[in-house]
């Protein structure tokens, strides 16, 4: 299954093949494909207008449409049940105001642009939506979830959240089941071990994959940015053309020559809350300072890509529920992973320094910070900057003065070793 | 050789003129910002020559800061005002560890390392609560100048309790001190703690002696003992607090001349 995506030829496939999309991507018969097959960076810059057709397409021949809200819901058991699993985090500033008629005003952006999203009907992928899968990862969205659910099909995983805890992982396990129950039971289907492992071999293919990508930027002067790194994903995972896309654009960047620059930028490691599509102006801010984004460990970097499922597991279920557990949530206490793997990520992409992200009140993020800020200063030894904002860009220039300025330190402890 | 530094901050544009050898300040100047502030900070950097008896091309380097740096074209480059006041205030009183610089829309609080080098910093967020301007609006709403605040808070027996953290409900708080007969002293005095327990509360743990006072709101009277029954550390004003991120600037042009740095 997972070498589906290098060959071009349709026959190749098998029709309940998830790597295999019902119209378009390896089968080439689309125009749109045709056009920017070879461009990897046209292809993922368009990445939600091809969603968007995929999902159009796949719905059109009865596919499932599954919304999910978070790196903890396991898309494997989405797509092992016919189902196409999209992300509907909200990334717009635009779409606050109209949430804020709803939800008080003193909740994090995400949550509140999601919401705008939903009462203003305007994500396409979330009015194709058959179901929502939600989980219980920070209290604001577990109870904007609540209001969510008074006009659409919400299905909320409960996350156990004391991960050391001897129940924790049967519980996950218990919740996993209940969600594969009602995949079946709303889309009538069975789910199979079989269908299940097929489905965990196509994901294990994708993280692998952007886990490649990603590895590019442990080079000493990598070849792209982090930000063009960070558009090298899709809301919807499995997308045969987006594998390929994703190998050319390897092949692509490991053949690159880079040129030195005058002055090599500052190697950051971002860390903290997700940078979701549309809400990259930090990112943006940081490496227009001449800063250079080299890991992100949240949501939308590293942290899900880290650790793959065990596709030959007696019960595929347990298998998924592991991989997906540990996951170094910010909900969990403690969450000694996040640690640890900041720790080794700092080892692997040498950051000069790191700068934490914390959208306006998400309270977990923000408390850990403290612990983040420690890890930084006093056990790896680099300067650390939190920078707390919201989707609005009203505080671009101080964010911009803030990055600069700590720049400005790297560079001077630099000149001075 | 002479270099400058020019930091146009929110309120205030000041520029600093220097020898590039001694450090020595040969002349210095501030005038009010405004909307045009590449032309106003052009002429005032103009007049402080003129008035100096020295020309433009005299100048061998200029670097710009504030947060009005980067539309300063005629500045040579452009260096943050966090590093601009560290290196000032380390020039100035060699052993500070703690600077903290309140301007007119930012407060912040840098570290130094024992080499004078800045090695943390923290700054106020979206909120004017803790800066200049906060005093400014406080000054207009009990109807006095800017430089009264002080010496009405020194007055006060019991400062008022402020507790807000957003100015415009702090105006609010304000208004309803007042109606409830809270003299005018002890809102000040009120305002002036409630400014100097954020910055408290933004310093955390990470103050160490000695603390250097600098920005334009080091010059409000009592300030300065504000921040030390908060912190619990006496304060040092920075000698012309208002100027000391413009000299740090033009430290920095001299070190850049003298190729000391990148």
């Amino acid at each position: 299954m997972s070498k589906c995506c290098g060959n071009i030829n349709e026959d190749a496939f098998k029709p309940d093949d998830p790597c295999n999309p019902p119209s378009h991507g390896c089968t080439g018969t689309n125009a749109n494909t045709n056009n920017t097959a070879d461009c990897p960076v046209t292809w993922f810059g368009n990445m939600i207008q091809n969603c968007y057709d995929y999902a159009t397409d796949a719905k059109s021949k009865g596919k499932h449409i599954v919304g999910i809200m978070c790196e903890y819901t396991p898309r494997e058991l989405i797509m092992a049940a016919g189902g196409i699993p999209v992300c509907l985090c909200g990334g717009s500033a635009e779409m606050i105001p109209p949430a804020e008629e709803y939800l008080p005003a003193n909740l994090c952006p995400l949550i509140k642009s999601t919401y705008g999203y939903h009462v203003k009907k305007a994500n396409p992928f979330l009015e194709m939506s058959e179901l929502i899968v939600a989980e219980t990862t920070c209290d604001g969205k577990k109870k904007m979830y609540e209001l969510m659910s008074l006009t659409r099909n919400v299905h909320v995983l409960e996350l156990p959240q004391k991960p050391d805890d001897e129940d924790a992982m049967s519980h996950w396990v218990s919740q996993l089941r209940d969600l594969k129950a009602k995949l079946e039971e709303l889309f009538n289907i069975e789910i199979t071990d079989e269908k299940i492992r097929q489905a965990i071999r196509t994901m294990n293919k994708e993280r692998q994959l952007r886990r490649e990508l990603a590895e590019l930027m442990k080079s000493e002067s990598p070849a792209l940015t982090g930000r063009q790194l960070l558009d090298y994903k899709s809301i919807i995972s499995g997308i045969c053309a987006d594998f390929q896309q994703y190998s050319k654009a390897i092949d692509m960047y490991k053949s690159k020559k880079i040129q030195s620059s005058e002055t090599s930028p500052v190697r950051v490691l971002l860390t903290g809350v997700p940078v979701v599509h549309g809400a990259e102006r930090v990112l943006d801010i940081i490496e227009s300072s001449n800063g250079l984004v080299v890991a992100m460990d949240n949501c939308t970097g590293l942290k899900p890509i880290l650790e793959d499922v065990d596709e030959n597991a007696d019960d595929p279920i347990v298998a998924l529920a592991q991989k997906y557990f540990n996951l170094p949530c910010s909900v969990m206490t403690k969450n000694d992973r996040r640690m640890e793997v900041l720790r080794q990520m700092a080892q692997d992409y040498k950051p000069d320094c790191i700068i934490e992200l914390i959208w306006q009140a998400c309270i977990t993020y923000d408390v850990e910070s403290y612990l983040v800020k420690k890890l930084a200063e006093d056990e790896l030894g680099i300067p650390y900057l939190r920078i707390e904002t919201d989707y609005s860009p009203s505080d671009s220039a101080r964010i911009g003065l803030r990055v600069e300025a700590l720049f400005e330190t790297v560079r001077e402890r630099s000149t001075c070793k | 050789m002479i270099c400058a530094g020019i930091d146009a901050g929110s309120r205030t544009i000041k520029v600093v003129l220097i020898d590039t050898e001694s450090k020595r300040i040969i002349a210095k100047d501030i005038i009010d910002q405004g909307i045009e502030q590449s032309t106003l900070a052009l002429e005032l950097f103009e007049n402080t020559l003129s008035k100096s008896g020295l020309k433009k091309q005299d100048v061998s380097f200029v670097v710009a800061t504030g947060y009005g740096r980067n539309a300063i074209d005629f500045a040579d480059t452009t260096i943050t005002e966090i590093t601009c006041h560290g290196v000032g205030v380390h020039h100035l009183v060699p052993d500070a560890m703690t600077i903290i610089d309140i301007g007119g829309q930012d407060s912040k609080l840098l570290r130094l390392d024992e080499n004078g080098k800045v090695r943390d910093f923290v700054m106020n967020d979206r909120c004017a609560a803790g800066t200049g301007r906060f005093l400014e609006i406080v000054a207009q709403r009990l109807n006095v100048e800017l430089d009264s605040i002080g010496k009405m808070a020194a007055k006060s027996k019991s400062p008022s309790p402020i507790s807000s953290m957003c100015v415009v409900f702090a105006e609010t708080e304000i208004t309803g001190l007042l109606a409830c007969g809270a003299s005018r002293d002890d809102i000040a005095a009120g305002v002036q703690a409630s400014i100097a327990t954020r910055i408290a509360g933004m310093a955390g743990r990470r103050v160490m002696a000695p603390i250097v006072f600098t920005g334009g709101v080091a010059l409000v009277p009592e300030m300065d003992n504000a921040l030390k029954s908060a912190l619990g550390h006496e304060i040092t004003i920075s000698p012309d607090p208002q100027t000391t991120g413009a000299f740090g600037a033009a430290i920095l042009a001299a070190r850049k001349l003298n190729g000391e740095h990148k």
